[in-house]
């Protein structure tokens, strides 16, 4: 079963208001893929879970520089200036996302809570799920550099 | 006017102060969770807080419960700054005692209009 585009529509919109309030940076929209995300070199994850009426992650995937980008842009420094600040600056993106993706879906249906973000940071490495999930990835070019946000839903589709 | 900053985002932390360093104001003072707000309230005067709600060692719902119940502290401006935006939530958080509620994302505007919504409350 595929996600339901109102929820990757939602997921998309909620990404884009955050990037144009609190990174300063607009993103072009590129179309959803269902497919796992490939992370070639450096790579920052930043994941946020949240459960209740539906179950699942958000995950914003970026190369290092553009993570590095971002939280530069979010906290007033050059980019050469940022060097621990790449985790709790992702981790900030992440939970506004998802907390703003939940709070379009508890205008819809049942309220969600979500947890405190993770953060990773590695090369060449990749997620598996043991159990059945539904996974979508929306794309986005940040200033030409890719970053994507990625919907996981444990679970059948909520009724 | 002097500002506690009550966050476990350092993230967070710095744009509140970046943003309130644009809208004119330049005295504030960090805390990493409600417990380290309650210790710095006690040794550090205030004007206004501004806190999250998740957090850990205690909440920002726990932390505002702690203000309110300091005969020092319980008058005092607080601005809760979240992601929860649930109708539920808002009514928690008034429930707790804060003044004002910002939802993140947000602009340097509404911090400007929800301070001083609650300096008038």
């Amino acid at each position: 079963m595929t996600i339901p585009a109102e929820l990757l529509s939602n997921l998309m919109s909620s990404t884009e208001e955050v990037f144009e309030t609190m990174v300063f940076k607009p993103l072009v929209r590129m179309p959803p893929v269902e497919t796992e995300v490939e992370r070639k070199g450096a790579n920052v994850v930043a994941t946020v879970a949240f459960a209740g009426h539906r179950r699942g992650l958000v995950c914003i995937h970026s190369s290092v520089d553009a993570a590095r980008n971002i939280a530069g842009a979010m906290l007033g420094m050059a980019e050469e200036e940022i060097t621990s600040e790449i985790p709790d600056a992702m981790g900030e993106v992440a939970n506004m996302v998802a907390g703003t993706f939940r709070n379009k879906l508890a205008a819809i249906e049942p309220a969600s809570a979500i947890a405190v973000p993770t953060v990773t940071i590695g090369s060449d490495f990749s997620t598996k799920y043991l159990s059945a999930v539904r996974r979508a990835r929306c794309p986005f070019e940040m200033e030409g550099q890719p970053i994507s946000v990625e919907l996981i839903l444990t679970g059948e589709e909520a009724a | 006017m002097r500002f506690l900053i009550v966050d476990d985002s350092s993230t967070m932390r710095r744009i509140i102060i970046n943003t309130l360093n644009k809208l004119g104001y330049k005295e504030f003072h960090e805390a990493g969770n409600g417990r380290e707000g309650v210790d710095k309230l006690a040794a550090t005067p205030v004007d206004m807080v501004i806190t999250d709600w998740n957090m850990p060692e205690m909440s920002g719902i726990d932390f505002i419960k702690a203000v309110r119940a300091n005969a020092a502290t319980k008058s005092l401006p607080v601005l809760m700054v979240t992601t929860n935006a649930a109708e539920d939530d808002i009514k928690e958080a008034l429930r707790a005692g804060v003044n004002n509620y910002v939802v993140k994302p947000f602009t340097p505007d509404t911090i400007k209009e929800k301070i001083q919504s609650a300096m008038k409350a």
